[in-house]
């Protein structure tokens, strides 16, 4: 589903700063894999390239049978019409539409008229709370607000950044409960963090530092399951 | 025990350490100028048009109060004169010793007899024909220019007592200079004389030129010819004779009493007489009188202008301010005390207002030169005085000061108010309201999200909205106002041509040298030259019509059942008219009556061959005709036995034969005997014509301005929001949205604010044409009966600039969109 090979990103003009240096990576349909890293490891700027937000200064990506190294302004959107969604760490949904008209624009920007957003507010917990103004959620009930978004887009690669960064342990949990069970559905769900407790429920971690992959396999000390996980 | 550590002592460098600050703050404030140049360039063209365009426009009553009292007290214009009833004249001297032997006579400091006759004068040039209807005046000239009403020199010599009798004229200055004619030369008048005129001259009476017969001005097409009272006299067949006579009175003079006193003592003479004020004489009021209420017109736009600019540059400075609400917040929990928060984005507002205020110089001179090049052409004064106003662009420019730090201190006030963290947070917590959105929750607006949007942004920030709308809603009010006065002027001729015009447009109106019999040979020779195919004889006489206000009235008694024209009628019928009057629509109005009534009229009775004298007379209102000319009146010839006149004419209506023009016309009548001007019907609206395009220069050029504000101000609105906005245009570009589609949606969001402000601004903008046309013009133009009339132009520019502009504002920013930072703008920064 997601195939990079030697990719490297550079910043500035002037002495240039080393975001990736010859990655790749490989991520299958219905993985759940974290991308764990310290700051400025170059791990958003990985999620970034994945999802057509920036380009490589070499190497190529090749996403959903699409080369992005390679394609137009215009495939690009079309791309990230078709193929990915993104959750954000701080939720990016908008404020001036409800609960469920922030589901529906996911299903709108991809073209989609087949999605009940009430009822992919329902399978995320917030079956309730569908005709609620962003400002009058939690922080917890935003973010699977904007999980249920990128649902409603149908794109088989979710790319999380940060998701549980703003939440509290509880509400994150719940999050990555959500996210999971993507993953099991079939969807390619990459999520970045550089909270390593998250990285004990994935079915890969990819360790980066410096711009470069350090490790890359299943956790250290195996799968845990959610209940486990404590920060 | 516990030591509690000492407080430190002040610095010693306290004050090197507030500098210190203060530079920083002022380093920091420059810094964000130049992070948003663009807008802050734009913000302060927006303070400077505002107070720019105030201050320009209000400066001409004041250029005008000065300039007219420095060109009245040097040419020393008459107080009150006294003009004999038509054809009427006395002996020589007559009228000087009338008013010396009155009661009061101690209370005239100087007088002036004259005599003054209509002629048609013929200053046609090598390349240019001009045959134009004119005025005799002639004076004592034995000291040169008049002692009252004096002369000034514009071109050319003047005359002197040596010019006594001569051939020898002035032309008026404006005549001379709207038809580019050299200082001197030779010019024809009635009856085929010949005169050399040496010089060009203003007057008061012709500052601004309304001739008896004509509706308005006709600064080019009127032409007086000043002369020395013999040269007058002979040119005229007066010889011997006055026909009019000036005043002027000492300070602690009651004015009133001498003319009533003068007034009697001529009548006494046998003749009628008209008394005019100095400030009923058509150029003093229109020049002088009349001041106040033109500028009120400009005074009432130059206001909204500046209104509309306010709340723009407000509403653009606050949300300039509020995209600091973070760094206020930080600074809270750093422990700055507000007064110190305050300071960076006051110091921008400051320097916006600065730049403001400079920018409001430029366009306040480049207005007033605009207003005062105008105004120099249209009026010919002797003295000009146009100084910059600084006093009014002052107080207004303290305002425009004042908007500025008032907006910046706005947001800053609203953020200090909540707790620090309050303002710091990013995230779920930092959500704001929904404003007014979550009232049209349950509303499902007809497409998908990306339709919903844009209004549920707008109702998001309702105030933001608001102010913005309101602010373009002011600039297309005053747009609205300023086309539509154009309109309405512009409309009020077309009816009056039209009128005029009817079923003979080339019809030529041939004032006669006199009253005469319509079956004298000087008639007969008019109806049988070669050029004219038919005429219709009119007497043509001045009244005063009493009612719930007076109006003075021109009737033209004439054959209703004429063939070749009449007056066409808005209310009752020709063949039931009778003896009545017909009068226009708004001078029925102005007199409070309506057809079938009756009406009071002081009009002329003939009292002699050549001598008429006023009576009052009850005479019913038979119809009323579509001119808007307040003073235009009819009656039917059957009427003329009221005033002892039957058969007898002044003014010939005469049709131009087939094959001949009206130049024709003109050129073989000019040559006849009896013949004062010749003239088409229409000239008189041509002038207005002509006058209404510099008028309109005016206009639009002050509507360039507007258009400029409020493109401005569009561009702003579509800049700051396009700014507020980045996240969720970046998140909708994540989403694979296109650049055109998010731009559609800016689009829509601003199409509402467009319609919304031109809803509103149009308003607006009719109210205010309705005080233009019924309050201001009917108080400043009382001869002109304007009605509210908007084209279907001036509705097109209203819809594109108001919507089309402002909803199109936002495509500026489509290269920032498409250049800009997805994964910075997203903040998934590590």
């Amino acid at each position: 589903m997601i195939e990079l090979r030697n990719i490297s990103k550079q910043f500035g003009d002037g002495v240039p700063i080393v975001a990736l240096a010859d990655v790749d990576l490989s991520v299958d349909a219905g993985e759940f894999v974290v991308v764990l890293g310290p700051s400025g490891s170059g791990k958003t700027t990985l999620l970034n390239m994945i999802g057509a937000l920036d380009s490589p200064t070499s190497g190529s990506i090749v996403v959903d049978g699409t080369d992005v190294s390679q394609a137009g302004r215009k495939e690009l959107f079309e791309f990230r019409r078709s193929s990915v969604s993104f959750i954000f760490q701080s939720f990016n949904i908008f404020p001036g539409l409800t609960a469920a008209e922030n589901v529906q624009f996911g299903a709108d920007a991809t073209g989609r008229d087949d999605v009940d957003p009430a009822a992919i507010l329902q399978s995320v917990g917030l079956g309730e709370r569908v005709d609620q103004f962003p400002h009058e959620l939690s922080g917890g009930e935003q973010q699977r607000v904007a999980i249920a978004r990128a649902l409603a887009t149908g794109n088989p690669v979710m790319l999380a950044d940060e998701p549980t960064g703003e939440l509290d342990f509880i509400t994150g949990v719940q999050i990555l409960e959500l996210l999971q069970k993507q993953a099991a559905e079939g969807q390619a769900v990459l999520v970045v963090t550089h909270n390593r407790e998250i990285s004990r429920i994935a079915d890969r971690v990819v360790e980066l530092s410096s711009g470069r992959i350090i490790s890359d396999g299943p956790p250290a000390e195996g799968k845990a399951a959610l209940e486990e996980l404590h920060w | 025990m516990v030591r509690r550590p000492r407080a430190r002592p002040p610095s010693k460098n306290c004050t090197g350490d507030v500098m210190k600050n203060t530079f920083l703050l002022l380093r920091w404030s420059w810094r964000d100028l130049r992070k948003y140049w663009v807008k802050v360039i734009a913000i302060a063209l927006v303070i400077g048009i505002g107070t720019g365009a105030y201050a320009g426009l209000t400066s001409t009553a004041n250029w005008r109060r000065d300039s007219n009292v420095a060109s009245m007290e040097l040419l020393n214009m008459y107080d009150v004169r006294f003009e004999l009833a038509t054809d009427s004249s006395v002996e020589e001297g007559a009228l000087l010793a009338a008013a010396a032997g009155i009661e009061h006579a101690d209370w005239i400091e100087e007088g002036l007899e004259r005599v003054i006759r209509p002629t048609q004068v013929d200053a046609s040039t090598a390349t240019d024909a001009v045959l134009v209807p004119g005025q005799i005046v002639g004076v004592d000239i034995s000291t040169g220019s008049p002692a009252i009403n004096g002369w000034h020199l514009a071109g050319g010599v003047g005359l002197d007592s040596a010019d006594a009798g001569a051939p020898v004229v002035l032309l008026e200055h404006g005549f001379v200079f709207h038809n580019d004619l050299p200082p001197s030369g030779v010019i024809t008048v009635s009856g085929g004389e010949q005169l050399e005129y040496v010089g060009n001259a203003m007057t008061p009476e012709f500052f601004i030129v309304v001739p008896e017969n004509t509706t308005s001005f006709a600064q080019g097409t009127y032409a007086g010819v000043f002369s020395s009272m013999e040269t007058a006299q002979s040119l005229t067949g007066m010889d011997g004779a006055v026909n009019d006579l000036i005043l002027t009175v000492t300070e602690d003079a009651d004015r009133d009493v001498v003319a009533t006193e003068v007034k009697a003592a001529i009548s006494d003479l046998g003749v009628g007489v008209n008394v005019i004020p100095r400030e009923d004489d058509p150029s003093y009021r229109l020049l002088f009188e009349d001041v106040e209420n033109d500028q009120e017109f400009f005074n009432i736009f130059a206001l909204l202008i500046f209104l509309g600019a306010v709340m723009g540059a407000f509403n653009l400075i606050t949300r300039l301010s509020e995209a600091q609400r973070r760094e206020i917040g930080i600074s809270m929990a750093l422990g700055l005390p507000p007064g110190r928060i305050a300071l960076r984005p006051l110091f921008v507002g400051a320097q916006i207002a600065l730049l403001g205020v400079g920018f409001g110089v430029l366009v306040g001179v480049a207005i007033g030169n605009l207003m005062k090049s105008v105004m120099e052409s249209l009026l010919l004064l002797p003295i000009w005085l146009t100084d910059f106003q600084w006093s009014l662009f002052f107080w207004v420019a303290v305002v425009g000061f004042v908007i500025p730090f008032a907006a910046a201190a706005y947001p800053v006030w609203r953020a200090v108010r909540v707790k620090p963290i309050e303002a710091i947070r990013t995230g779920h917590l930092a959500a704001r309201g929904g404003g007014l959105a979550p009232a049209i929750k349950r509303l499902r607006l007809p497409g998908d999200t990306f339709g919903q949007l844009p209004f549920r942004n707008l109702l998001r920030a309702p105030r933001r909205a608001v102010l913005t709308a309101l602010g373009i809603a002011a600039i297309m009010a005053v747009l609205v106002g300023f086309l539509g006065a154009i309109d309405s002027f512009l409309g009020a001729l077309d009816r009056g041509t039209s009128m005029i015009e009817g079923s003979a447009p080339d019809r030529m109106v041939v004032s006669l040298e006199g009253v005469l019999p319509v079956d004298s040979p000087h008639v007969a020779a008019i109806g049988n030259a070669d050029s004219v195919d038919g005429t219709v004889p009119v007497l043509q006489i001045g009244a005063r019509a009493q009612g719930e206000e007076d109006v003075d009235l021109l009737v033209e008694v004439m054959d209703l059942e004429n063939e070749m024209w009449r007056p066409a009628l808005t209310d009752g019928d020709i063949a039931t008219v009778g003896d009545g009057l017909i009068l226009a629509e708004v001078a029925a109005s102005d007199l409070g009556v309506g057809v079938g009534d009756t009406l009071r009229v002081t009009m002329p009775v003939r009292t002699g061959p050549s001598s008429f004298s006023f009576v009052e007379s009850d005479l019913t209102v038979g119809a009323l005709h579509e001119s808007p000319i307040r003073f235009s009146a009819y009656m039917d010839d059957s009427a003329l036995a009221l005033m002892g006149a039957e058969g007898a004419a002044n003014v010939l209506y005469a049709n131009p034969a087939a094959g001949y023009g009206p130049d024709d016309v003109q050129r073989e009548l000019f040559s006849l005997d009896a013949v004062g001007s010749v003239q088409k019907a229409s000239a008189s609206a041509d002038e207005l014509d002509d006058l209404m395009a510099q008028f309109v220069g005016i206009l639009q050029a002050v509507a360039f301005f507007v258009l400029l504000l409020a493109v401005l101000m569009a561009f702003n609105s579509a800049s700051i929001s396009f700014e507020e906005r980045q996240r969720e245009h970046a998140t909708m570009f994540a989403y694979g949205v296109r650049v055109r589609k998010a731009l559609r949606m800016a689009v829509v969001e601003n199409l509402v604010i467009g319609v919304v402000a031109t809803v509103v601004g149009f308003g607006g903008g009719l109210l205010m044409l309705w005080w233009v046309v019924n309050v201001t013009a009917a108080e400043t133009m009382p001869d002109i009966g304007l009605m509210v009339e908007l084209s279907p132009m001036t509705l097109a520019t209203v819809i594109v600039l108001g919507i089309a502009a402002v909803a199109l504002a936002p495509l500026f920013t489509a290269r920032r969109m498409r250049r800009m930072d997805l994964p910075g703008t997203l903040r998934v920064m590590e």
